[in-house]
């Protein structure tokens, strides 16, 4: 009996691999030292992907430690992030190498 | 552009500067001397040069994970190197152990911890020099942050140095168990970020305790690898990590005997 249902459950959790949904893509820009858009919105307990374009000529690091992630972005290249799953609340991240006005935030709601 | 000239290269002297002074301790205690250490910087330039130039070809590598993997791939290796020491260390006082293949683990954990946080540093410099009007700050603020976590490693090297002679060569094992982990929990991370490893929602939130921004949270960051919201993976592996430790040193404690020759 146990043996059925833990084979039912096993298959069933096959099953519903297909059907989860592909990770959002979210797309951000720095340029002049800012991020564009500064503020992004995403669904909790998701895992989300965030494209960061460097449109400066110099280098960048995305870094957040609510977030707990770091990544140099080279002058006009771009870098993927994956974030997520979070639970609801506010999470900033900035520029590393320009704090002052590189500043963001992602909602996650 | 000054100030946060300052804290960035802060942050990264500090972290390799932590490790170099407890190696260096413990290579006096065992009589391994300080040669290593200037045979570790040519190669750790070099690597540090290489990687930061080449970049942006390698964050594009792998899909977009390049850049993490190459920099969790470091800090693990760096791992692998402090399990190797501590290993060695007790090997070396049994007679079990040649003091040569200790260094040479010294050198190349030396080198690839500097790979990891110069490769950063050179970026930044590299990048803001080429602008006119940051590179006197950007060289500038770069000295005096440099200067601030070298003499903090310094310090760091005495204090431990004044120790006594056991008690030295204990504390240098525990932190370099701790400083080894930290690093496998700094590439869990990394390889989270490009969904290599699957994250999971954060264990704890201990930035209203100790904020990882503050003094007092980067010097846990650079010692312990501090993270005030870690995933559970994270925090398994971290506690992985100190165990393998901590088995390494005490299998090489019980394997007492005749001395081997190689």
């Amino acid at each position: 009996m146990i043996k059925r249902a833990f084979l039912l459950l096993c298959s069933l959790m096959f099953l519903a691999i297909p059907a989860v949904a592909k990770t959002p893509v979210i797309e951000l820009e720095i340029l002049d030292h800012l991020f564009h858009p500064e503020e992004v919105r995403i669904p909790a307990n998701t895992k989300v992907k965030l494209v960061v374009y460097n449109r400066d000529s110099t280098p960048e690091e995305f870094e957040s430690y609510e977030l707990n992630r770091e990544k140099v972005i080279m002058g006009g290249r771009k870098a993927n992030i994956f974030i997520g799953p979070l639970a609801p609340g506010v999470y900033p991240f900035f520029g590393e190498f320009n704090p002052k006005t590189a500043q963001g935030r992602v909602i996650v709601e | 552009m000054l100030l946060n000239s300052v804290i960035l290269i802060l942050r990264e002297v500090l972290e390799a500067a932590t490790l170099i002074s407890v190696l260096l301790v413990l290579s006096l205690h065992l009589r391994g001397g300080v040669r290593w250490f200037w045979w570790s910087l040519p190669v750790g330039v070099v690597g540090t040069v290489l990687l930061a130039f080449n970049l942006d070809i390698i964050t594009d590598a792998l899909d977009g994970a390049g850049q993490e993997v190459a920099n969790a791939a470091l800090q693990t290796l760096v791992y692998c190197f402090t399990v190797g020491i501590v290993w060695l260390s007790v090997g070396i006082e049994n007679g079990r152990a040649q003091i040569r293949t200790l260094t040479i683990f010294m050198a190349l954990a030396v080198a690839c911890a500097m790979i990891r946080e110069g490769s950063e540093t050179m970026v930044y410099i590299t990048g803001f020099s080429a602008v006119a009007e940051h590179r006197t700050a950007v060289y500038a603020g770069g000295a005096i942050g440099a200067g601030i976590g070298l003499s903090l490693g310094v310090l760091m090297f005495s204090a431990l140095r004044a120790l006594d002679a056991k008690l030295a060569r204990a504390a240098c094992l525990v932190l370099l168990g701790l400083i080894g982990s930290g690093m496998v929990m700094q590439s869990t991370m990394l390889l989270e970020q490009v969904d290599w490893l699957p994250a999971g929602p954060a264990l704890w939130g201990s930035s209203g305790f100790i904020n990882e921004q503050s003094i007092a949270g980067q010097l846990l960051y650079a010692v312990f690898g501090y993270e005030s919201s870690p995933s559970g993976i994270q925090v398994a592996l971290y506690i992985a990590s100190v165990l393998i430790t901590a088995a390494a040193y005490l299998v090489a404690r019980g394997r007492k005997g005749p001395v081997h020759v190689d």
